[in-house]
């Protein structure tokens, strides 16, 4: 493939975002243009990414670099397997949301300052774009930590967007917080084993891990865990997730929640199975108990929540644990010298974290549209959108049934890998490590099970049933971009779970540079029509012929209907025997996820008030107000005793602020003395 | 290739056949045991030839995903049927999904009609849909622990290989894996097919139904399919018992001998289960919706046992 | 030979009987009704002296018989009857109240399985070849779960009847933990222990139905009321 110009394309795609963000922000007196540029070089940009990471991860990897005279630092990419992976699943998602931001900022165009407005938001989406794409290529951890700290800051500004909101200002204050501990704990982690490796090029920090002591590998380990850990979101340190992702524009969290997140994950691959050498068995544990937490609790705060950007957020949480569930296991496999399972296990991690990516940004879209024709994302002012948004509310239907898991979808085909990867735990662990695997399984099915709770409460409440307020009852279908680009990756969800078994051979690359194997040969049987477990005997599946033998099973039941039955009458429902059914009769999500709140109260401490206004009789009440909350555990046991704690230092260091500008000058002159000595010393 | 096809041809029909039998002897016996003298066990086809014959009301409220879910529903338990070894141990679907795909496509055909009942906007559709959701939801680690239990000792997560392995080990069906195994399966089974304890299938009364709250608004042929999926789905449940755990006279080949022999125990053990199913419903009283996640809990660590029996006994 | 003989058939019984002991030990803790509870106990004291009369079948040791038998008289007989008449007896059908709830104290019991096998199989050393067979490994994680878990009921259960029933099947565990170890204890030591089960029941069940006289209630919780 050398005549083939990927690395032309790749930085004709880079110059495109580049352009899109200029533009963006030139543009900003008319907003249609800048509507127009910003999308437009977004989607361009895309496509030429997205067609150099194929061709890149089809054929061969390619590196470039540019020497700097800054030390330490080049402009060097790396376009191997695992980064043209993740380059791909950037691209698609940024050419399906550039599609749909073409309608759905058009609804900008009109009030104050609208120009501005989007000028800053092509500006920043653009950017956003443009760091990530660099961060998955970069290979010089410099380059690396200065694209991931403009991807935090583009991220920042595109969740204060809405910056006379309360709600986003704090939730972006919280962002930004948390993205400086991230920043700082993945500095010092690249400073400890870059000294070892005497270079920051990842060619020379692969070469590092064996360098590293035992209690060095076990720093290094926590702040990449503790660093990527935040960017992932996985919990205890989500808080900023759901909090952030919610509040920005749609289109923008559909990014941030499909594509911003996976860094951690990239990330985290990169360093635990390449830079770190061979990890003792207690980091794998970590990995996959942080991994069944995070899924478990993520999956069962988003049953809680009414919001519906919120309940997704939640399930950005969950789902980053699932793809754990498969590093975990991979770094463990490693360790106990199967390469062929870990190399079974990266692959169900990484194809989980492709499938995540695209139903969750199918799934935010669909929220986005929701919340673009009712203005609401609130799901109890919702209901009866499947009638008046034929199209979005297919399309969330869509997603919702690939992140429950269910077959023949792109969601079950990575569970069910990382289920497999799972139970050839059992047989490569002795003792009780060995049962963690199978427990972690059932943990996992818990987690499925509650998933497809929670999106059947979601579509069910959202979309079907009775519209209960008038925003719903006069919603309008989405404008053609906006249903082009959640079509596309609705396509995505049925093309990767369908054709799976066509697809895994792509891995191959991406294996032989994780963990040194090929598992190509045993993934399939039977011509690529199946998916086999990688053992003789371990267990298949085919979602092709699933879904084939699905479409004729029902196809007959549904003709016999068409055809003989057809006698159908249009009645009333059922009401109760109350005078018609309205809105206000009908199941809320409240009322919903009512069963699980009461089994699952030890986790969520449900607190609720009910005050009756009685007219004449205690039989018929005048009004009714119902208050529910349940108690945010994380930010009331974790997060507050430690911002008790700052406050209460910051308080003591009072002391030294004098105010006057000697005293500043003085502290500044005693530091600089004292790190000329500490420099001396040796 | 058209071995398949034809395999596939007699158990769907078999399947078909023999799903509303089941129901009709587990009503009888129950209703023997309780002294009432019971519809008779025919009464499954009665009700669906009816049903299928008459004209169906839609509700007004109700939106496409009300008449695809029936569809659904059907469809995905009968493919789920040709993927569990009945009479033979080759299933004819085996490879193509094992143990997983069984549970996550019967999960499929829930998601369906749990939607279906909140699709008609009414107080009873949303109450069973959010009931049945969280009770699945509860039985579904449970339910994976015991298959996992069977799935590790045979090495496998398909059917046909854990029927094949199971009859070539003498006494492994004494093992408390598998024993434990098998009682946590068969809480499951009761939550799953709605039977008392958990839910009771003879109600309408509004405050304890669960399924039937759900399929309220159903009527004509769509209530037939969904019956109809109802009890193929309680027959995969109780084929996957006593064909994983007790593989006894499974045929190993296409033998007519042996098939005629497979054929005959399988039905043995089918009655068997029917009559501990009919013990159960008899002589417990339904619990609180609330004291059924205590059942559960007491399935999830039947599963967990079972799990370490098969570790070290 | 028959199936009856096989000493495989002997073994698969006995760690069969041993696991449903288990389970019914973790029933105990699921349990709310008093009654119940005792009836559990006789049945889980019945498998007990099964497992004894296969032990002493296939290893043709007859006093074990002996040690089933009298299993059967006190345990399965004589305590439950006896236990049965005092609930009567001081009107206490009603429910437990644990301290724990349900299912987390069914999870707790869970772990607590895990530890036992974890602690036998630190004592097991096949290579060693010292332990009598592998029967006696896997009853004696078993009987290692039952100790912990009949240990844990007497922490959880506030009435004084149920601990009397947990602190019985927290003995079974040691019966059990000495009949698949040893293949039997010296008679004596069994008889004696037999004995002061005995005498610990009756006492106990007296006092039971003294603290009700005089306290209305058998609420252990209550008693820190007899502090100074």
């Amino acid at each position: 493939m050398n005549s083939f110009p990927t690395t032309g394309l790749f930085v004709g795609g880079l110059a495109a975002y580049a352009l899109g963000s200029i533009s963006g922000f030139l543009f900003r007196i008319s907003p249609a243009t800048a509507r127009r540029a910003g999308c437009g070089f977004g989607l361009l940009g895309a496509v030429l990414q997205g067609i150099s990471g194929l061709a890149a991860l089809l054929g061969s990897s390619v590196e470039w670099s540019i020497p700097c005279a800054v030390p330490l630092f080049a402009y060097s990419f790396s376009l191997g397997a695992v980064s043209a992976y993740f380059t791909v699943a950037l691209s698609l998602l940024a050419a399906s949301v550039s599609i749909y931001s073409f309608g759905y900022l058009a609804g900008m165009e009109k009030g104050v300052e609208s120009g501005r407005k989007l000028g800053l938001l092509t500006f920043f989406y653009n950017a956003l774009l443009l760091s990530l794409s660099v961060v998955f290529t970069a290979s010089n951890a410099f380059l690396f930590l200065i694209a991931w700290e403009m991807t935090s800051l583009a991220g920042y500004a595109l969740v204060t967007f809405d910056h006379k909101s309360e709600e986003s200002r704090s939730a972006g204050l919280l962002y930004l917080i948390m993205s400086h501990v991230e920043a700082g704990c993945l500095l010092l982690g690249f400073a400890l084993i870059g000294q070892h490796a005497g270079s920051l090029d990842f060619h020379a920090l692969r070469q590092a891990g064996g360098l590293l002591s035992p209690p060095q590998q076990a720093c290094a380990f926590l702040l990449f865990f503790l660093g990527f850990g935040i960017k992932a979101g996985v919990i205890p340190v989500h808080i900023w997730l759901p909090a952030a992702h919610p509040v920005a524009p749609s289109n923008v969290s559909a990014l941030l929640s499909g594509i911003v997140i996976k860094a951690g994950i990239y990330g985290m691959v990169r360093v635990f199975l390449e830079f770190l050498g061979v990890v003792p068995n207690w980091m794998g544990i970590a990995v996959i108990v942080v991994a069944v937490t995070s899924a478990i609790l993520g999956v069962l705060y988003a049953l809680m929540e009414h919001d519906l950007k919120r309940l997704l957020a939640y399930h950005s949480i969950e789902n980053i644990g699932i793809i754990l569930l498969g590093l975990g296991a991979a770094m463990m496999f490693q360790t106990a010298g199967y390469p062929r399972l870990a190399a079974f296990a990266v692959i169900a991690c990484l194809f989980h974290t492709l499938n995540h990516a695209v139903f969750k940004c199918l799934l935010f879209l669909g929220a986005g549209s929701v919340l673009h024709s009712t203005h609401t994302k609130n799901m109890e002012e919702l209901g009866g959108l499947n009638r008046r948004m034929p199209w979005t509310s297919l399309f969330f239907l869509v997603g919702a049934i690939a992140i429950s898991g269910l077959p023949p979808l792109n969601g079950f085909v990575s569970e069910w890998l990382t289920y497999q990867s799972l139970l050839a735990g059992f047989g490569a662990e002795k003792g009780l490590v060995g049962l963690m695997f199978p427990i972690a399984g059932s943990l996992l099915a818990l987690t499925g099970a509650l998933a497809a709770a929670c999106f059947v409460k979601a579509f069910g409440i959202t979309f079907l049933a009775l519209p209960r307020s008038p925003e719903a009852e006069n919603a309008q279908e989405a404008p053609t971009t906006m249903l082009a680009g959640m079509g596309i990756l609705a396509f995505a969800c049925f093309a990767l779970g369908i054709g799976a078994s066509w697809f895994l051979p792509v891995f191959e690359g991406i294996t032989r540079e994780l963990v040194g194997v090929s598992a190509r040969g045993d993934l399939t049987l039977a011509h690529g029509f199946v998916i086999s477990s990688g053992t003789p005997h371990g267990g298949s599946v085919s979602t092709a012929v699933i879904a084939l033998m699905l479409l004729a099973l029902g196809a007959i039941p549904a003709w016999f209907l068409a055809r003989r039955f057809a006698v159908r009458r249009v009645g009333p429902t059922w009401d109760c025997g109350l005078p018609g059914l309205g809105p206000e009769n009908e199941y809320t999500a409240t009322a919903f996820s009512k069963p699980l709140r009461m089994v699952f109260a030890a986790l969520y401490k449900p607190r609720r008030e009910i005050q009756t206004v009685f007219d004449v009789s205690p039989y018929f009440p005048k009004s009714i107000h119902f208050e529910s909350e349940i108690e945010p555990t994380f930010e009331n046991r974790i997060y507050k005793p430690v911002q008790a704690m700052v406050y209460w230092i910051s308080l003591r260091m009072r002391a030294i602020q004098a105010g006057s500008i000697h005293a500043y000058l003085a502290y500044i002159f005693v530091t600089l003395v004292i790190l000329l000595l500490f420099g001396v010393r040796p | 290739m058209i071995a398949t096809v034809v395999s596939i041809a007699l158990q769907l029909s078999l399947v078909l056949l023999l799903s509303p039998l089941v129901s009709g002897i587990i009503k009888t016996l129950k209703a023997r045991l309780q002294t009432r003298r019971g519809p008779g066990i025919l009464q499954p086809y009665r009700e669906l030839h009816k049903l299928l014959r008459k004209g169906m009301v839609i509700p007004e409220s109700a939106s496409w995903i009300f008449s695809a879910a029936p569809i659904v529903v059907f469809s995905t338990a009968a493919l789920v049927s040709l993927m569990i070894p009945m009479i033979s141990a080759a299933a004819p679907l085996s490879l193509f999904g094992g143990v997983l795909a069984v549970v996550y496509l019967l999960g499929l055909g829930r998601f369906f009609l749990a939607l279906g009942g909140l699709d008609t906007g009414t107080p009873f559709g949303g109450l069973g849909s959010s009931r049945e959701m969280t009770i699945s939801a509860l039985a579904e680690p449970a339910m994976m622990l015991a298959i996992f239990t069977v799935a590790l000792s045979a090495n496998s997560t398909n059917l046909s290989e854990v029927a094949h392995s199971a009859i070539g080990q003498s006494w492994r069906f004494l093992a408390p894996s598998q024993v434990l195994a098998f009682a946590a399966l068969f809480i499951v089974l009761i939550a799953e097919t709605g039977r008392i304890p958990v839910d009771n299938p003879a109600t309408h009364l509004e405050l304890t139904m669960i399924h039937e709250a759900m399929i309220l608004e159903y009527s004509g042929p769509y209530l037939a399919l969904i019956e109809w999926g109802a009890w193929i789905k309680q027959l995969i449940l109780m084929t996957l018992l006593i064909n994983t755990f007790y593989p006894f006279g499974l045929s190993t080949d296409m033998g007519l001998l042996n098939l005629a022999t497979g054929c005959a125990s399988y039905l043995l053990k089918l009655l068997f289960l029917s009559a501990l199913v009919v013990l159960v419903e008899t002589t417990n009283a339904k619990i609180r919706l609330f004291r059924v996640p205590e059942l559960l809990a007491v399935a999830f660590v039947l599963g967990a046992l079972a799990l370490i029996s098969t570790f070290l006994f | 030979m028959h199936f009856y003989q096989d000493p495989q058939f002997g073994e698969r019984m006995i760690t069969l009987m041993a696991a449903l002991v288990l389970v019914l030990q973790i029933a105990m803790v699921a349990q709310r009704w008093l009654v119940t509870n005792i009836r559990v106990f006789a049945a889980q004291s019945f498998l007990l002296a099964g497992i004894a009369t296969t032990i002493a079948y296939f290893n043709n040791a007859p006093h074990i018989y002996f040690v089933a038998v009298l299993t059967i008289v006190v345990k399965v007989i004589f305590l439950p009857v006896l236990m049965e008449r005092l609930v009567v007896k001081i009107e206490l059908r009603q429910e437990i109240k644990p301290l724990i709830n349900v299912p987390l104290s069914v999870l707790i019991s869970g772990a607590l399985t895990i530890l036992g096998y974890v602690v036998a199989e630190s004592f097991y050393h096949p290579e060693a070849g010292t332990t009598p067979a592998t029967l006696g490994h896997n009853t004696l994680a078993v009987a290692i779960a039952l100790f912990l878990i009949g240990f844990f009921m007497m922490l959880n259960r506030r009435k004084a009847l149920t601990q009397v029933i947990a602190l019985l099947s927290l003995e079974n565990g040691l019966f059990l933990a000495a009949i698949s170890l040893t293949y039997g204890m010296p008679l004596v030591v069994e008889l004696g222990v037999f004995f002061d089960l005995l005498v610990a029941s009756m006492v106990l069940g007296i006092l039971v139905y003294r603290i009700r006289e005089t306290f209305d209630s058998v609420d252990v919780s209550k008693l820190r009321r007899l502090r100074g």
